[in-house]
């Protein structure tokens, strides 16, 4: 599954589809009178092409899930927004996602769908499948009953689903094909933005080959861009055009996959990537010791530095700005020093 | 549907019971649409005569078929515990989902209400209404103040469930989709909790004919509209045990019992048809 991918050639469209800028979305919890505040997003720059698959990594409890589910607009108290925005641009019209709520709301599932994490469980147990594409996208394709009808078993056919598959219940599919009907319930509106968080998780690996496949496949037939969030390096090395790595909250690395696997630059990509299997190779996988950092109440300077092999004291100081360094960006006081293991 | 009704009462005996028992006293009770006299005469036939060949239940001591007047006075009281169902079951639904759903303030509002109604004692609160109201005191003003009594603990049951199904998966892609709550509420989650509606119905439609029967005997209801309690009712005032007339008491009775058997065992062979763990159970999987 290590297979690199070559990375696109860089789209003509300069205009970029996503620019998040300084976003920051914490949890804000007041129990008894006693505030806390859980820094999930802290401050994430980051743009998405059109066209381009962009890979958030990072382990449990990092923020790459409130990240993504503050960029797709999806937050419920206690997260908020408390500094940057998310901007969208669904052809050639920006769309603020916190300033312009209703406008946001009409877009969604229509340029922006979501595949969610444990998406085994998105459908509904007790109503048969045709019901679940039709409470989620008749309304936003303005199609008459029967062509609706007939666009959706196009679809699934295209998808590699025999449209009787509407006709049952989840339960009486398999894991795979329901991973597959997720899918096809998020691209049946053609959108030009899908956020996929974890979709391949809780899969086993035939199964997952066989559901990046198809979402490749699908992204390059719709020209869409997929923000794709999962901890398994393999599967963005499978698929990503661009990996960005989440940290604690905070972006520490971003760049084109090929030369984030080949040539780390941040001590904590670095050892993730170490950690990785690879065929014929037997030396023992070296753990990085202790545990992502309490987000209530973070490390002073670089968040990783309790951890990190390379820290010196400028590193428990100042919190390393996330610079261009080669053909990416990196926040480290010491991205030079790093070498791959 | 009917292949499930088929295969229930072929495969669960207290299911075949349950329907029996049910669907008969249901048809008797629909027969008093063709009774040869209205159910309010009184004194049209011979006082205390024992059941014979001309009078099958025997008269009572205001000279009424006690066969006709049972099945007037089961249609009534069937008619006043679904009335008390369906009112409680709407309530019951409104309450528990969008306490479980909307949470926060309207959580504690609904449930504060629903709590202190839980703690208020049923039959005490009938009779003051029914003292209150005294002379416009009907059947309908009855059984809505009986629904008004008999929703809460189904409501925090239904709210309970709605609680899990707001967390699940579903329900955050259909907000996602741009479903609105009453969308939500009815196309997503009310499937699920049809079940949970559906037994309680039968739970709760006993609870009224039961509360119908407590009020009636005691005189607390429009006693000259006939009744299962009412019937005992005037049986009493007429101390028909102690005059030997006891066809008058014991019919009705009879009729109360197979009726809150056979809706007992509905109740208790549909939610195991519900719940498919006891139905494997049975097969001895």
């Amino acid at each position: 599954m290590l297979a690199v991918v070559e990375t696109k050639p860089a789209s003509v469209e300069a205009k970029p589809v996503l620019r998040v800028e300084g976003l920051k979305a914490y949890y804000q919890m007041n129990y008894f009178g006693v505030r806390r505040e859980v820094r999930a997003v802290d401050d994430i720059s980051l743009t998405i092409k059109r066209n381009e698959i962009y890979g958030i990594a990072g382990e449990s409890s990092s923020g790459k899930s409130s990240l993504i589910k503050t960029i797709a607009g999806a937050i419920t108290p206690p997260l908020r927004v408390v500094e940057g925005s998310v901007k969208f641009d669904f052809g050639g019209k920006e769309l603020d996602v916190y300033a312009e709520r209703p406008a946001m709301k009409a877009a969604r599932w229509k340029h922006l769908s979501y595949v969610m994490q444990g998406s085994m469980n998105v459908l509904n147990p007790v109503r048969k499948v045709k019901h679940a594409f039709h409470d989620f996208a008749f309304k936003h394709m303005g199609l008459s009953e029967q062509d609706f009808r007939a666009r959706v078993e196009s679809h699934l056919q295209r998808i590699g689903l025999d449209p009787r598959v509407l006709e049952a219940y989840p339960h009486q599919l398999s894991g795979g094909m329901r991973q597959r009907l997720t899918i096809g319930l998020a691209t049946v509106c053609e959108p030009e933005f899908i956020i996929a968080d974890e979709p391949t998780t809780a899969l086993d690996v035939l199964v997952q080959q066989d559901v990046l496949a198809l979402i490749k496949e699908v992204q390059q037939r719709l020209g869409s861009s997929i923000i794709f969030v999962t901890h398994d390096m393999t599967v963005h090395a499978a698929i990503a055009d661009r990996i960005g790595i989440v940290y604690a909250g905070r972006l520490v690395e971003e760049g084109p996959t090929i030369d984030v696997f080949e040539r780390p630059q941040h001590p904590y990509t670095a050892h993730l990537i170490a950690s990785l299997p690879r065929i014929g190779d037997t030396k023992k996988r070296i753990a990085l010791p202790g545990k992502p950092p309490n987000l209530a109440d973070p490390p002073s300077g670089c968040r990783f530095h309790p951890r990190c092999p390379l820290a010196i004291d400028k590193c428990t100081r100042e919190n390393p700005p996330l610079v261009p360094r080669q053909t990416g960006r990196v926040a480290c006081w010491r991205a030079g020093e790093v070498e791959a293991a | 549907m009917l292949k499930v009704l088929r295969d229930l009462l072929v495969y669960n005996r207290e299911f075949a019971i349950g329907f029996v028992l049910t669907v008969g006293i249901f048809l008797f009770a629909l027969a008093h649409f063709w009774a040869p006299m209205p159910d309010s005469a009184i004194y049209l036939l011979p006082p205390d005569m024992p059941p014979s060949a001309q009078y099958w239940f025997g008269t009572t001591s205001r000279g009424q078929d006690v066969l006709w007047q049972m099945s007037s006075a089961i249609w009534n009281t069937m008619l006043f515990g679904l009335t008390v169902t369906v009112i409680s079951r709407l309530l019951a639904v409104i309450v528990g989902m969008v306490s479980g759903y909307l949470g926060g303030r309207w959580d504690q509002f609904l449930m504060t209400i629903n709590d202190t109604m839980i703690a208020l004692p049923n039959i005490p609160i009938l009779l003051l209404v029914y003292f209150v109201m005294r002379d416009s005191m009907s059947w309908p003003v009855l059984a809505a103040t009986a629904a008004l009594l008999g929703w809460n603990y189904d409501a925090r049951l239904i709210r309970s469930v709605t609680l899990s199904l707001r967390n699940r998966e579903f329900t955050r892609h259909a907000v996602f989709a741009g479903m609105s709550v009453p969308q939500i509420l009815v196309r997503q989650h009310l499937p699920y909790v049809m079940p949970v509606i559906f037994f309680t119905a039968m739970n709760n439609l006993i609870w009224a004919i039961g509360i119908e029967v407590t009020l009636s005997v005691l005189g607390f209801s429009d006693v000259n509209r006939p009744t299962i309690g009412g019937m005992i009712y005037w049986a009493n005032q007429h101390q028909a045990i102690i005059a030997g007339i006891w066809w008058w008491i014991a019919f009705p009775i009879i009729a109360v019992v197979l009726l809150f058997l056979g809706l007992f065992l509905l109740a208790i062979s549909v939610n195991e048809y519900i719940d498919p763990r006891s139905r494997l159970s049975r097969m001895g999987a």
